[in-house]
């Protein structure tokens, strides 16, 4: 039992965790409305495509790089989804191409980084214009709207199982599935390897070029899925789609306690990263503080959990307190 | 790797050189005196920014707060000046506001020993919270006349803008204070190694948080050229500037890693931009072109010295 609880209170995400817990409690008592069924629908959906890109991002963190290619991405993907109707093409045409931009960008950044050794914070900001610029030109002024939105993406974001949102359900699966590879399959494990002690990893014969190559591929595929779901849930797409909402992924995963260093991290704390961000969300609307808080509110709580995190890592020692007491 | 340096910057100034010389050659309204206003008014506040980011990122950090700083600052003049404060005071504020907020950036980085990438996107948000905060839903768009009249006429007697002043005597300071003096000098050596300059006697955190401080009253000022040149203060301004800084500093030859980097690299890179950013406009581009354009250089400037590095290793390797 003893031995449970202190493993409890090694899990590194337990401190966000029961922020979010704290949020949740005050927002609902302040206003009961937050716990209904259409008040946590509303925190789901509205959690559902940083939540999605958080987990892709996560895959990059732990390797000690970054993406910020993203935000970009996931517009493109989002639009071409959107058009791929009134170009005459299928669902399938839109979901594969969606997809294939999300995997070719990822194999751009993932190629530059790896196999170039470019930092990824570079070629990434490079991307990030590219990909814009290309999406904007063939975008140019249109905008996808309701009715140009496919039947099957349009059923994704409208419908509900069992009171879940069908978005918010593809992206737990996802979450679920990328955490038990991150956790359990060795090509994963390298990840964290890779972002803890690059040389060492090489040393120890990890493949790293490869590694970190297929790390931005499954990152820029999930983010072309993410267009997809972007365009379920917000029933439109423009050339303004998905700007600036890397920096909301990164901060959601930084919150998670996906360490900037490298080497640390989980999707399931990024996905609590995400949810936390979108419940103080609400809570500024159910508690009645103006919107314009709400920026702040989030720069304060990244900051303060970097420090935290920050705080407790240089206290808790591998060998800590907390375990000398067996 | 140092040796290619040096050419890189060569490189930019042909590239300036090239930019410009194409310019004129394909639309008559380029090289006029009106355009050449218009250019340096275009690139100020990125240039002003892009001094004090140089320094940060040869010694090795970033900042990517910068562009919601300017923003703050910019509201922090508007809502002083709003609730009745003399516009110079209120520009003092506007001032003092970045200083803080570069400071505080420098603070969470030195003494509590945060990841500036991290630190920084945090109060990207933080600073620009506070702008709408500060701000609401209401721009200040009422400001004295004579002051904004700096935003938008030239100097008398000539074709310069009112801005280029505060743009060339920073850019004189930057670039003595980088080359020239020991402040400089350190910089680098943080920039190399930082715990190798902290041996040898350099006041490594105190370096560090005075250049995040100094960031932020860049941005500072380029709050309040920004303020001038649009006559308003609004919290949703400069969006997305700061990668526009950084694409600068770095398409300048400045190492993302640290260490290597020069202020002439910088300046002719940010001029670079503003000359393809009119030239494309004047020729009828989109600014989706644009977009592309800079991607474009930015990746080149780190993919063609490591491309270089590459063939040379190869060749070595061959005739051992």
């Amino acid at each position: 039992m003893t031995s449970l609880i202190q493993k409890a209170l090694r899990i590194r995400e337990l401190p966000i965790f029961l922020f979010l817990v704290l949020v949740a409690l005050i927002t609902g008592v302040a206003n009961p409305a937050f716990f209904t069924v259409a008040g946590l629908q509303d925190v789901l959906l509205g959690v559902s495509i940083v939540a999605v890109l958080a987990i892709a991002q996560t895959l990059v963190i732990v390797m000690k790089h970054i993406d910020l290619s993203v935000g970009s991405t996931i517009g493109f993907t989002a639009y071409v989804m959107g058009a791929a109707g009134s170009w005459g093409h299928s669902v399938w045409w839109g979901l594969a191409v969606s997809l294939g931009i999300g995997i070719a960008v990822g194999a751009i950044n993932g190629f530059l980084v790896a196999y170039m050794k470019l930092p990824s914070l570079v070629v990434t900001l490079a991307t990030l214009y590219l990909v814009k610029g290309i999406f904007n030109e063939i975008a140019g002024g249109d905008t996808i709207t309701g009715d140009r939105v496919p039947e099957a993406v349009n059923a994704i974001g409208a419908n509900y199982f069992f009171g879940v949102p069908y978005i918010y359900i593809i992206v737990f699966v996802l979450m679920l599935v990328v955490g038990f590879i991150m956790k359990r399959m060795r090509a994963a494990r390298d990840l964290y390897a890779i972002g803890s002690n690059l040389s060492a990893s090489e040393l120890a014969g990890i493949p790293v070029a490869r590694r970190v190559f297929l790390a931005f591929v499954a990152t820029g595929a999930i983010t072309g899925l993410a267009g997809v779901l972007l365009l379920a849930r917000y029933n439109t797409a423009d050339a303004n789609s998905g700007v600036g909402i890397e920096l909301y992924a990164i901060a959601a995963c930084v919150i998670g306690g996906v360490a900037i260093a490298g080497g640390i991290g989980t999707v399931y704390g990024a996905m609590i990263g995400a949810v936390l961000l979108q419940t103080i969300t609400s809570a500024l609307g159910a508690l009645g503080i103006p919107q314009f808080w709400q920026l702040a509110v989030n720069g304060t709580l990244l900051i303060a959990a970097i420090s935290l995190d920050r705080y407790l890592s240089s206290r808790v020692k591998p060998t800590s307190i907390m375990g000398s007491h067996e | 790797m140092r040796k290619f340096n040096f050419a890189w910057e060569h490189g930019v100034a042909v590239f300036l050189v090239v930019a410009i010389a194409l310019g004129s050659g394909l639309s008559e309204f380029f090289a006029t005196t009106d355009n050449l206003s218009f250019i340096i008014q275009d690139v100020a506040e990125i240039a002003i920014i892009a001094l004090a980011m140089t320094y940060l990122i040869i010694a090795g950090e970033i900042d990517l707060s910068v562009a919601s700083t300017l923003n703050l600052s910019s509201a922090a003049v508007g809502f002083s000046f709003r609730n009745g404060m003399p516009f110079e005071m209120a520009i003092l504020v506007g001032l003092l506001v970045g200083l803080a907020c570069g400071l505080l950036n420098g603070y969470l980085v030195t003494v509590v020993g945060l990841p500036s990438l991290a630190v920084t996107i945090g109060t990207l948000a933080l600073f620009r919270g506070f702008a709408w905060v500060l701000l609401g839903n209401e721009p200040v768009n009422e400001l004295p006349e004579n002051w904004i009249v700096l935003g938008y006429e030239n100097i008398p007697n000539t074709f310069l803008p009112w801005s280029t002043i505060p743009v060339v005597i920073l850019a004189l300071l930057a670039w003595v204070i980088l080359h020239y003096t020991r402040i400089g000098r350190w910089t680098y050596a943080i920039g190399i190694n930082a715990e190798a300059a902290k041996f040898s006697g350099i006041p490594v955190a105190r370096m560090k948080l005075a250049l995040f401080g100094v960031t932020g009253l860049m941005s500072g000022v380029a709050g309040v050229v920004y303020t001038l040149r649009f006559a308003s203060a609004s919290p949703d301004g400069a969006v997305g500037y700061e990668l526009d800084v950084i694409a600068a500093v770095l398409f300048g030859g400045v190492a993302i890693a640290g260490g290597l980097g020069t202020l002439w690299g910088v300046l002719a890179a940010v001029l670079s931009l503003g000359v393809i950013r009119s030239a494309m406009q004047l020729l009828d581009f989109t600014g989706n072109a644009l977009l592309i354009v800079s991607g474009a250089l930015l990746l080149i400037s780190v993919v063609l010295p490591r491309a270089i590095e590459l063939v040379k290793d190869r060749r070595k390797s061959v005739t051992v």
